[in-house]
This record gives structure tokens, C-alpha cells and sequence, in this order.
């Protein structure tokens, strides 16, 4: 064998293996959990915020609320396996009680969904007071899950972060 | 004829009392119209514990103590069932109970002084128009000397002049309408402005958020300032928020500020809301970062 081809062919070796480590590395960092469960979150307030600034300044962009309604519907129905694995140390606000009661707190995720479900019917029916009243139920229903599984705002890592402290 | 003039009279009689009763009704529909401006008297219901509306009970956590709200419904004994017009007005505008002792200003009499008679009369009617029920007032859990009435009344001598609200000639009528439901109906002040060492509001940083909120909760910056407060609100967003707990985020509100929108804010009229949210706006802005008391 020529030195050469052992040179490359350790080359290659190595860029294989290195390539399977991570193929199969079982454990990405915990932060990742945190970052995705906030960037799905942020999704469903994009959502909410979209459909509040159309009713709110009364945007000719009615026929777009079932869609964000839906968009809703369907990431809500991602909230369970967003928080399956337990990540509770570093910048969340999620609290511990998620892992004590999950199926409370799947239950709360699925009235979200519900709830976000309905909107979008009461959009494409095209009833702007029954829509008003629908954000409102919805928004309470992400408010019920809350209330019950993230940190208050005195709480919040943002807060700490802040230089507030605990 | 005398037949005729029976009748006569019989209708007049009816009348009258058809009128009296509609007044009576209009009275009541306008005093629950109060109650919802005010965002709903929540503290005077223990949702936690079970408790029935407006019965009290509730644990109110300030640096002093905990105090327990009290039964405003019309049961005789243990509500306030045997307050004529004038005790009632004189506990809300004066902080006083009929037996002339002082409230302790959990009670948030120090706004509520700036409502109308005519305002204060009405929420006493619709009060009244409600099932009593029977729960008796309990004490406060407070350091003493805090829990004593004396106390109460130390400190309203220092603190606290019974004031009505003033309409201000240089504003228009929307910006008075704001100022008056805001500083005195809704008593915004009462979370939203920081304390005093003894507890009293700091009015030159009024509605510029506070630390030591109700329940121990944060009361965030209601002014125009863009970097602590909300002045990145639009006009939109802030009646918006008072109807639906929506924040411009696409958050929403949390603890105390969202049942006093489910039970008031929501339901007041959108010109008032304008008007609240026109006040809000016209306040200096005032830098006053947040943080939590350790």
C-alpha cells in the first residue's frame, strides 16, 4: 500500500467515524429542549398577536384569522411531545410540576387546541362578535395551563437575567 | 265619577310604582356597570378557597401582614346589610366604618374617595340586589402593631385626605372620563404605583409600576416609557388588553390583572376603555425598572 492511500484512507477513517459519533450521539445539550419548547411557544403567540393586531386595528385581513387559528390548533397539538423530556435547570420558565402531572397538563394543552379549533370554525363562519368571544376563551385557556405550569413574570429567568436576582 | 276618580288615582298609583321600580332597576343595572369598572370587586372573593362572590375571605399579602377581605354582600350580620347610604359612603370616600373606626388601606378606599356619590350610591344598590351571604369577616395575620385598628387610623392621619376627583378645565372631557375612571374607579394606582416604607402611594411615580403588588405580585410600568413601561403600546393595544387580556406579544395577562379583566375590564364600554387608555398615554413617562424584593 502506498503511503499516500494510508494517509487517505486514515482520512476517511476518521471522517466516518467522526460522522457516526454524531449520527449517534443519544443526548443533544438539555438548553435545546428549552430553546425548541420556546420557539413553539413563540409560534402560538406570533399566532395570537397576528389575529389580536387584525381584530384590534380592524385589518382587512379577516379571512386570514381561520388560518392563524388553525396554525394554533396544530402547533398546540405539539405541546405534549415538546415537553416530554425533563429540562427544568437553565433560562425556562417551565415548572417542575409539568413532569408531576402530565397528564393535567396534556389535558390543558389539548382544551388550547380545542379551544383554537373552535376559533377557526367561528373564523370561516365569518361572525365577528362570536370571534372576538372565541379569542378571548382561547387566550384563557393558554392562560389556565399558565397559571399552572410556568414560572410568574416575578419569577421569571428573564427577571433574573435582568440582574433582579432571587 | 268618585268611581272614575278612584281609577284614576289607582292608575297614578301604579305608575308611580312602575317608575319607581324601573328607576330602581336603572339604578341597579348602573351600579353593576360601577362594580365592572372597578374590575369587578375580585378581592372580595376567595376563589382559591371556595368562597361565594363578594363574600370575602380572601388572604391579601402586603409587607404588613396578611389581611382577609371582607363580606360586601348584604347579609345583616356578617356583610353589610345594615349600611345605610351614608355609612356606605363614608367607607368608601373616607375609609371609615360605621362605628367611626378606620379601614386599613388594603381596603383601597385612598382611590376610591375620588368616586360620585352618584356612582357610589348605585354600586351600593346593585350590592344590595344580591344574595346575602352568611360568612363572618376574619382578622388580619399581621405584625403588630399592624393589625390593630389604631394603626389604621395613624395611619390615615398621616396619610390619607378624604379628595374628590377634580376634572381638570385644560383637558377635554375623554382625558377627565380616563382620569377619573382610572385613578379612582379602577384604582389602577393601588397595584401599579410603588409604596412608601409605610405604605403609602408614592405619587410622584404614580402608575410607574410597583414591586409589592397585591399577593406579593409584580405590577408592571403602566407609563409611556419605552424601555420599563409601555410606551411601545399602541392606543389599540391598550384597550384591546383591558378586553381581552391580550398583550401585543401575544401573551397574556396573568394572576390579578386577569380576573379583574374577566370580571370587569372586559365588560366596560369601549368610549370608557378609550378614555382610560387616552389617560395612560398623556402620562409623563417614568423610568422604573422592576425588580423583584428579595
Amino acid at each position: 500500500m502506498k503511503p499516500r492511500c494510508t494517509a487517505l484512507c486514515l482520512f476517511a477513517g476518521i471522517a466516518i467515524g467522526a460522522g457516526s459519533a454524531r449520527a449517534a450521539d443519544p443526548a443533544p445539550p438539555p438548553e435545546a429542549s428549552i430553546k425548541y419548547r420556546q420557539a413553539l411557544m413563540s409560534a402560538i403567540g406570533g399566532d395570537m398577536a397576528a389575529i389580536g393586531n387584525i381584530l384590534k386595528y380592524g385589518l382587512p385581513l379577516r379571512q386570514n384569522i381561520a388560518t392563524h387559528a388553525e396554525n394554533i390548533e396544530r402547533s398546540a397539538a405539539l405541546i405534549p411531545s415538546a415537553f416530554e423530556t425533563k429540562v427544568v435547570d437553565g433560562l425556562t420558565d417551565a415548572k417542575p410540576a409539568i413532569w408531576e402531572k402530565p397528564a393535567d397538563f396534556k389535558k390543558k394543552a389539548e382544551a388550547m387546541r380545542d379551544q383554537a379549533k373552535k376559533l377557526a370554525e367561528l373564523a370561516k363562519a365569518g361572525d365577528p362578535e362570536a370571534v372576538g368571544k372565541q379569542m378571548k376563551a382561547l387566550g384563557g385557556a393558554c392562560g389556565d395551563c399558565h397559571d399552572d405550569y410556568r414560572k410568574p413574570k416575578e419569577e421569571s429567568y428573564k427577571r433574573r437575567a435582568g440582574g433582579g436576582g432571587d | 265619577m268618585r268611581r272614575a276618580a278612584r281609577a284614576a288615582l289607582a292608575i297614578a298609583f301604579l305608575l308611580e310604582g312602575a317608575a319607581r321600580a324601573d328607576g330602581a332597576a336603572d339604578r341597579i343595572a348602573r351600579g353593576r356597570a360601577v362594580l365592572e369598572a372597578s374590575g369587578g370587586c375580585t378581592c372580595h372573593t376567595d376563589f382559591e378557597g371556595g368562597g361565594e362572590p363578594l363574600a370575602g375571605g380572601r388572604p391579601l399579602a402586603t409587607p404588613f401582614g396578611v389581611f382577609y377581605s371582607t363580606n360586601i354582600t348584604p347579609d345583616l350580620e356578617t356583610g353589610i346589610g345594615r349600611f345605610g347610604d351614608a355609612d356606605f359612603l363614608r367607607a368608601m370616600r373616607e375609609g371609615r366604618a360605621p362605628d367611626g373606626s378606620a379601614y386599613f388601606p388594603v381596603f383601597p378606599y385612598t382611590s376610591f374617595t375620588g368616586m360620585s356619590d352618584d356612582d357610589l350610591l348605585a354600586l351600593k344598590a346593585y350590592l344590595f340586589s344580591l344574595p346575602p351571604v352568611r360568612r363572618a369577616n376574619r382578622p388580619p395575620d399581621a405584625w403588630p402593631p399592624f393589625g390593630w385598628r389604631i394603626s389604621a387610623a395613624a395611619w390615615q392621619w398621616l396619610h390619607f385626605a378624604p379628595t374628590r376627583f377634580e376634572a381638570d378645565p385644560a383637558r377635554d372631557a375623554t382625558w377627565n372620563r380616563g382620569a377619573y375612571l382610572a385613578t379612582a374607579v379602577a384604582h389602577c394606582g393601588e397595584c401599579h404605583t410603588p409604596r412608601g416604607p409605610t405604605g403609602a402611594l408614592d405619587r410622584s411615580r404614580w402608575l410607574a409600576g410597583s414591586e409589592q403588588g397585591p399577593e406579593g405580585q409584580l405590577a408592571p410600568n403602566l407609563t409611556p416609557d419605552r424601555e420599563t413601561g409601555i410606551g411601545d403600546w399602541t392606543h389599540a393595544d391598550r384597550v384591546w388588553f383591558l378586553q381581552t387580556g391580550g398583550k401585543p406579544d401575544g401573551d397574556e395577562a396573568q394572576d390579578l390583572m386577569r380576573e379583574v379583566i374577566e370580571h370587569g375590564y372586559q365588560h366596560v364600554p369601549a368610549a370608557d376603555l378609550d378614555a382610560i387608555a387616552f389617560y395612560l398615554e398623556s402620562l409623563a413617562p417614568v423610568r422604573n425598572k422592576l425588580e423583584r424584593k428579595r
